[in-house]
């Protein structure tokens, strides 16, 4: 069986490390990337399952990313979940409205992070 | 009389072998009540009706001995039936404990999963912490990994690191989202993180100690070697992050023992 990908975009190696070690105990493969370009360019490259976009980050961010990713047919139906400081509300509808999945907040819980992409990956 | 519907079906409901019984009763009274009205027929005088039982007719008197006998069966019959549903229904009280049980130890492995996922999860956090501490190659790095261990795993967009000078005074070495008030130096003995400074302990507002500072979430003595080599300073948190949590304390016991080493005049 495949094993599903998903890309990790984030600029914070300590963010990266965390999810990584999160996601690690199930069978995922990862990707990462360090800021939103790159995190654009793999999306393309790598075809993931689901995406975690940071929203802050250099180059290009989140949020541009992401509509960036919605005008693409190849990556129209990808599931973005964005990994936001701001949990506000203000902040959430500008996640939505740039055609993201779902979100979750800074400092990361393990067991939310788990459930969203084992729910957005069908297990 | 309609008796073969008396014989049981292996399987059946015991509804529908109560519903069996139930109309093998009303097909025995409808057959007593035709018996009734034959006999009435019978009894008025006519010239053309015979005093003798037609071929095929029971003799009035064996009417009784069948309708006894039908009544014995089908009493039995019903007996049975209660027995059944009485033994069916323990077995439903049963199962019903059984399935309460299961879903009792279903949530107690959901409960179990999710308390062994928060560990792994706390765990990540402190290994990550450690981790980033661990591979910084200096000094900057070293409070790049501490600025981001703050914003990312303790949920503040406002903090200090201040390093101790040997007067005992505290002077800002990397700072991010700092408000315009936050101090670039602090003299010794001068306010919340003076205090941590000197008696090397951390202070997490709201825990009856006194500060001068609304805003300051928690001072953390920066250690190296043992002795307090500068102090950081946590304000507010972020706006959906209400309070601090026992991970937290966690990062913060991690911080105070393993990146004051960035801060020792050696570390330059």
């Amino acid at each position: 069986m495949d094993r599903k990908k998903i890309l990790l975009v984030d600029d914070s190696s300590t963010v990266l490390l965390m999810e990584k070690m999160i996601l690690s105990k199930s069978p995922y493969e990862l990707v990462t990337a360090s800021d939103g370009q790159a995190g654009f360019d793999k999306a393309i490259a790598e075809k993931p399952d689901l995406i975690l976009l940071d929203v802050v980050m250099p180059r290009m961010d989140g949020f541009e990313v992401c509509r960036r990713l919605r005008e693409r047919d190849e990556t129209r139906g990808v599931p973005v979940i964005m990994v936001t400081t701001r949990g506000e509300l203000g902040s959430v509808e500008t996640g939505y409205q740039s055609g993201c999945t779902d979100y979750i907040t800074k400092p990361i819980n393990g067991l939310e992070l788990l459930s969203k992409v084992k729910n957005y990956l069908g297990e | 009389m309609a008796h073969g519907n008396g014989t049981r079906r292996p399987g059946a409901a015991p509804g529908q072998r109560l519903q069996s019984v139930h109309e093998q009763l009303k097909d025995l009274i409808e057959s007593l009540r035709e018996q009734r009205e034959r006999r009435a027929r019978e009894a008025s005088p006519s010239p053309s009706v015979s005093s003798e039982p037609s071929p095929g007719e029971s003799p009035s008197d064996a009417a009784p001995e069948v309708l006894d006998l039908e009544k014995r069966r089908l009493s039995s019959e019903l007996a049975e039936a209660h027995s059944e549903v009485a033994r069916l229904s323990a077995e439903e009280a049963l199962l019903r404990r059984r399935v309460a049980e299961m879903e009792e130890e279903h949530r107690r492995l959901s409960d179990d999963y999710v308390a062994v996922e928060e560990q792994n999860s706390e765990l990540a956090s402190l290994f990550v912490a450690l981790e980033r501490l661990y591979a910084s190659a200096d000094r900057r790095e070293a409070l790049a990994a501490v600025q981001e261990i703050v914003v990312n795993m303790v949920g503040s967009e406002e903090l200090g690191v201040y390093r101790l000078e040997a007067s005992g005074g505290l002077e800002l070495a990397h700072g991010f989202g700092l408000a315009r008030a936050r101090p670039d130096r602090f003299q010794a003995g001068d306010g919340t993180l003076s205090r941590v400074a000197s008696r090397g302990a951390l202070f997490v507002a709201g825990r009856g100690e006194d500060c001068e500072d609304p805003d300051l979430t928690a001072a953390i003595p920066l250690k190296s070697g043992g002795r307090v080599a500068g102090v950081l300073a946590i304000w507010r948190l972020l706006g959906h992050k209400p309070y601090l949590t026992d991970l937290d304390h966690r990062l913060f016991s991690v911080l105070e023992s393993h990146a004051g080493r960035w801060l020792s005049p050696v570390a330059e």
